[in-house]
């Protein structure tokens, strides 16, 4: 069977002025210079070549690096579709016009929530009239525009409110994203994990602000696999449509494959992409169905959950070749639910901030 | 949602672009963080919406190519647009 990338992920780099303590980023960064400007357009041709359709420009913050239009108008010259994944901090006419003129497709603004105090507690930094000025300037200059958040214990509750505020920006599109436990996350996951009653209420929020918006903001709620029976289908599988690239220049089957210690990953700087995605160790390993362990191996999900996450599987089980002790069938599940029921208390630890490399 | 008339002018919403798979050359609706493989229908039914036609035009522009009565056709484009609003795909 042949494998076909459809989208990149390029994090450009990991500098951030923001301190989310739910970043997925690794909370220990790899070593190495980031790639230049010469080596990330030599990956957006290379990716294309592959088939892929999509670059998300991501980080860290992508707009740290000053190269930004550049590497936008590559990719896009290459015949990509090209997404800015940011914080917006750093967003200013200036950028916005050069970006626009590189041929920028979509922008995608992260919010940390809907009042001013409690987004800047959660970043770390006083950032949230920067982001409102930034989601208006976009509008301003024509971009599309996606807001995302992420949802976990300290901002559920008002998930009403960080509705309301995407609508009021004009977003066409809304992303509601589940905290998942990864990279700095997975160490705030105590500080983080809503409870049973935060998620059973926000469903219901979520479902009927997408019945009543449609045609005017999509909505897209990603249900937490940590209160779910089912494993989500990470990534559509590993090695079968996604690959990442990060700011030192290592090929990743997802954003988080760093949390896997046994693999080794390739780089861009010693290899071409197509023999990464193709060939190397680690886009082999855990493709397709052949490296399943029972109960995934004999089980009819088989090939619609991929067997779940391996990130997962190496943070909670140790081992990265198990089924996802999110699925109820794992033998691990029991890890799983003994750490949910501790997050019932109404007491959680402080945030761990995210550091810059 | 806003209800498709007669006279709605149909145009792919912001960020939204068609382009050929450079593999296959099927023809491909590219958005934020999705594709979608279009059939050859919807293709038709997309190139035509640029803004400048309505539904009424774009229905008799495909009964042309199509050699049906643009009612015949109607409930079927209908259902394809409202379909492509939901996901913002496709604005009026």
């Amino acid at each position: 069977m042949n494998y076909r990338p459809y989208l990149l992920l390029a994090e450009l780099t990991y500098r951030c002025p923001l301190h989310c303590p739910y970043c997925s980023n690794p909370a220990r960064y790899p070593d190495g210079r980031e790639l230049t400007t010469a080596e990330w357009q030599r990956v957006f041709r290379e990716a294309a070549e592959l088939g892929v359709l999509h670059a998300g420009l991501s980080g860290g913050e992508p707009l740290q690096r000053a190269d930004l239009p550049e590497l936008v108008a590559t990719a896009r010259q290459a015949g990509l579709y090209t997404n800015l994944i940011t914080s917006a901090a750093g967003l200013n006419e200036a950028r916005l016009g050069q970006l626009k003129a590189a041929g920028l497709d979509n922008i995608q603004i992260s919010f940390q929530a809907d009042q001013e105090s409690s987004a800047n507690r959660i970043a770390g930094a006083a950032m949230h009239r920067v982001k409102l000025a930034a989601a208006r300037m976009v509008r301003a200059a024509g971009f599309p525009l996606t807001v995302n958040v992420v949802l976990h214990r300290d901002n559920i509750d008002r998930l009403e409110e960080i509705i309301a505020l995407a609508e009021e920006l004009e977003a066409e599109r809304l992303e509601l994203a589940n905290v998942q436990f990864y990279g700095w996350a997975f160490r705030n996951r105590a500080a983080l994990l809503p409870t049973r009653g935060q998620i059973a209420a926000a469903i219901p929020v979520a479902a009927r602000a997408r019945q009543r918006l449609l045609g005017r903001m999509h909505i897209i709620f990603v249900t937490p696999d940590y209160y779910s029976d089912r494993p989500k289908p990470c990534m559509d599988g590993w090695g079968r449509r996604f690959l990442t690239v990060n700011p030192a220049g290592e090929v990743l089957p997802c954003p988080t494959a760093k949390e896997i210690k046994e693999l080794r990953f390739d780089n861009v700087r010693d290899h071409g992409l197509g023999w990464i995605w193709n060939e190397s160790a680690a886009f082999r390993r855990f493709r397709g169905t052949e490296w399943m362990p029972l109960p995934c191996r004999e089980c009819e999900f088989r090939e619609v959950d991929f067997g779940g996450c391996r990130c997962q599987a190496a943070l909670l089980a140790g081992d990265a070749g198990v089924t996802d002790p999110a699925c109820a069938l794992s033998p691990y599940r029991a890890r799983l639910t003994e750490f949910v029921q501790a997050a019932q208390s109404p007491e959680a630890p402080d945030f761990a901030y995210r550091q810059n490399p | 949602m806003n209800t498709l008339t007669d006279q709605s002018q149909a145009v792919l919403a912001r960020g939204v672009r068609l382009r050929a798979d450079p593999l296959t050359g099927e023809p491909l609706l590219l958005f934020p963080e999705g594709v979608l493989p279009l059939d050859a229908t919807t293709h038709d039914i997309l190139l035509r919406c640029t803004g400048a036609m309505t539904l009424s035009g774009l229905l008799l522009a495909l009964s042309e190519e199509y050699e049906a009565e643009p009612e015949v056709l109607r409930a079927d484009v209908v259902q394809c647009l409202t379909q492509l609003r939901q996901e913002m795909l496709v604005v009026w």
